[in-house]
């Protein structure tokens, strides 16, 4: 089950505990997010773990070079997913050239630990959202992510994405009719 | 729907992720090992302390200059050091340097290698603005702060980054050449601006300023209308070539373009940019068209995703 940001986010003295090159700081800044980022990046690159891995530690190392110069102005998780927006863009401009429509043997990686215990049906919806999810374009594939799996809000993902709340809107509403489409036509 | 969407599991990160960045960090902070001194250089430490005692008074009163480190590599010998603000970094060509854009109070940012035959200034290193001049020569600089924090002015340009990695060259005349290895760099020159992708190159020209940027596989004929457009009064012609040039992802070029052409020749533009890909709901074409800044800004942003 997806969980709001609020439980876990980070607090102010972690962040100024980073700003002085605290490790152990730097390690609970990681603990807080780096399941919800490290998610992302495998439903981005259609389950590919190699990718998401690479994708997350390029992110916190980033973000861990960069925290000295973090001014607060705005919000830090806006700073850590405008990083994960960039990241996945440009594995996604890297991979273009041989990138593919999401397989179901590649989807299968996205299974939880405890898919087996699930009832049958209930499993077979998720794998089909998944599936549906990994096919759809890049720019309707991201703020669903970044929608549903950190809860953010128009204004978040509008200053993450560097656009405008229009657009967000726009792209959400289009990429759940797509989604939809798709989940349809793999029922 | 939805409720299938927020019940998708969250997946744990491996371990082994942390790990790398630990080793990473490690590597980063590693002590740089002591260089070999000879023993004339003692001899002048000596004289040295003595004049710093007399100087303790007003070096104690003042904060210590902000400083970069630099490795200066010259055939195999080693040197490091440090650049602070104001001074100069000159390498001939036989010599190349890495400078860690790094001190007490900004923690280390990126890096900047400094090409044989270059000449750069430490300009500010405060919080808020980290910026570096370059005279000429070329530098590779791979930055990871946050945006508009880092900048390189040179004689026709200022490039600031928006979280990136790129090559800048100037030459003796000032001319510069921009090309962008990742994320997006703007140039910026007395209100112009060209706003480049990873993949893309943007010339820049004494008192013009940025060009128009181009992506580097475009075609040489595209470049060089580009080229005569920008700084050789190509007009409407060279206009003719980008337009029958360009491909989908040069839609990149036209955009700029659709700003800069006389007003007359503007519908050409308009019309080429939308042959290539549908006007994106929302975007107005008689607002475009009068340039407003608000439209060009969102259909830059749905142009952005065939970049």
């Amino acid at each position: 089950m997806v969980t709001g940001l609020s439980d876990r986010e980070i607090s102010a003295d972690i962040i100024e505990s980073c700003r002085r090159g605290d490790r152990d700081a730097f390690r609970a800044l990681y603990e807080a997010y780096k399941d919800k980022v490290y998610s992302i990046a495998l439903y981005f690159f259609h389950g590919d773990e190699a990718a998401a891995s690479d994708m997350t530690q390029q992110v916190f190392l980033k973000l861990i070079r960069g925290i000295a110069q973090f001014r607060g102005e705005a919000g830090f998780s806006t700073w850590l997913y405008r990083l994960v927006v960039n990241a996945c863009m440009d594995g996604a401009r890297r991979a273009k050239p041989r990138e593919m429509a999401a397989t179901a043997a590649v989807v299968d990686v996205l299974a939880g630990p405890d898919s087996q215990e699930r009832d049958f049906a209930r499993e077979q919806t998720a794998r089909s959202v998944r599936a549906a999810l990994s096919a759809l374009p890049v720019k309707f594939r991201l703020p669903i992510l970044l929608r549903y799996f950190e809860d953010l809000s128009y204004g978040e993902m509008a200053a993450a994405m560097n656009c405008s709340m229009g657009t967000v809107a726009s792209r959400l509403n289009r990429g759940h009719k797509m989604l939809a489409r798709k989940l349809e036509s793999l029922r | 729907m939805k409720d299938e969407l927020r019940d998708l599991p969250l997946v744990k990160a491996p371990d082994s992720i942390w790990t790398s960045i630990e080793a990473s960090l490690d590597t980063s902070i590693k002590p740089q090992p002591r260089t070999w001194r000879p023993a004339w250089a003692w001899a002048i430490a000596a004289v040295a302390v003595a004049v710093l005692g007399a100087a303790a008074w007003y070096s104690l009163t003042r904060p210590p200059k902000p400083a970069w480190d630099v490795v200066r590599v010259d055939g195999k010998l080693t040197e490091h050091g440090k650049i602070q603000v104001g001074e100069w970094l000159q390498t001939d060509s036989s010599s190349h340097a890495r400078i860690t854009l790094n001190n007490p109070s900004v923690g280390d940012i990126g890096t900047i290698d400094v090409a044989p035959n270059t000449r750069v200034r430490m300009v500010a290193s405060r919080p808020g603005e980290q910026r570096l001049r370059l005279a000429r020569g070329e530098i590779s600089a791979s930055v990871s702060a946050p945006p508009r924090l880092f900048f390189v002015d040179t004689p026709a340009s200022t490039a600031v980054d928006l979280g990136c990695a790129y090559t800048m060259k100037a030459d003796e005349d000032g001319n510069g050449l921009l090309r962008v290895t990742l994320g997006w760099v703007s140039l910026e020159w007395a209100g112009r601006e060209a706003l480049v992708p990873a993949g893309a190159s943007c010339r820049t020209h004494p008192k013009i300023g940025p060009g128009t940027p181009y992506f580097d596989d475009a075609s040489q004929a595209l470049q060089d209308a580009l080229g005569e457009f920008d700084f050789s009064s190509g007009g409407e012609s060279a206009v003719d070539t980008v337009l029958a040039e360009a491909r989908v992802r040069d839609t990149l070029t036209l955009w700029h373009l659709l700003s800069r052409v006389e007003p007359a020749g503007r519908l050409r533009v308009y019309n080429r940019i939308v042959d290539l890909v549908p006007l994106p709901k929302g975007v107005s074409a008689d607002r475009a068209l009068q340039l407003d800044p608000e439209t060009l800004k969102l259909w830059r942003e749905e142009l952005a995703w065939k970049w």
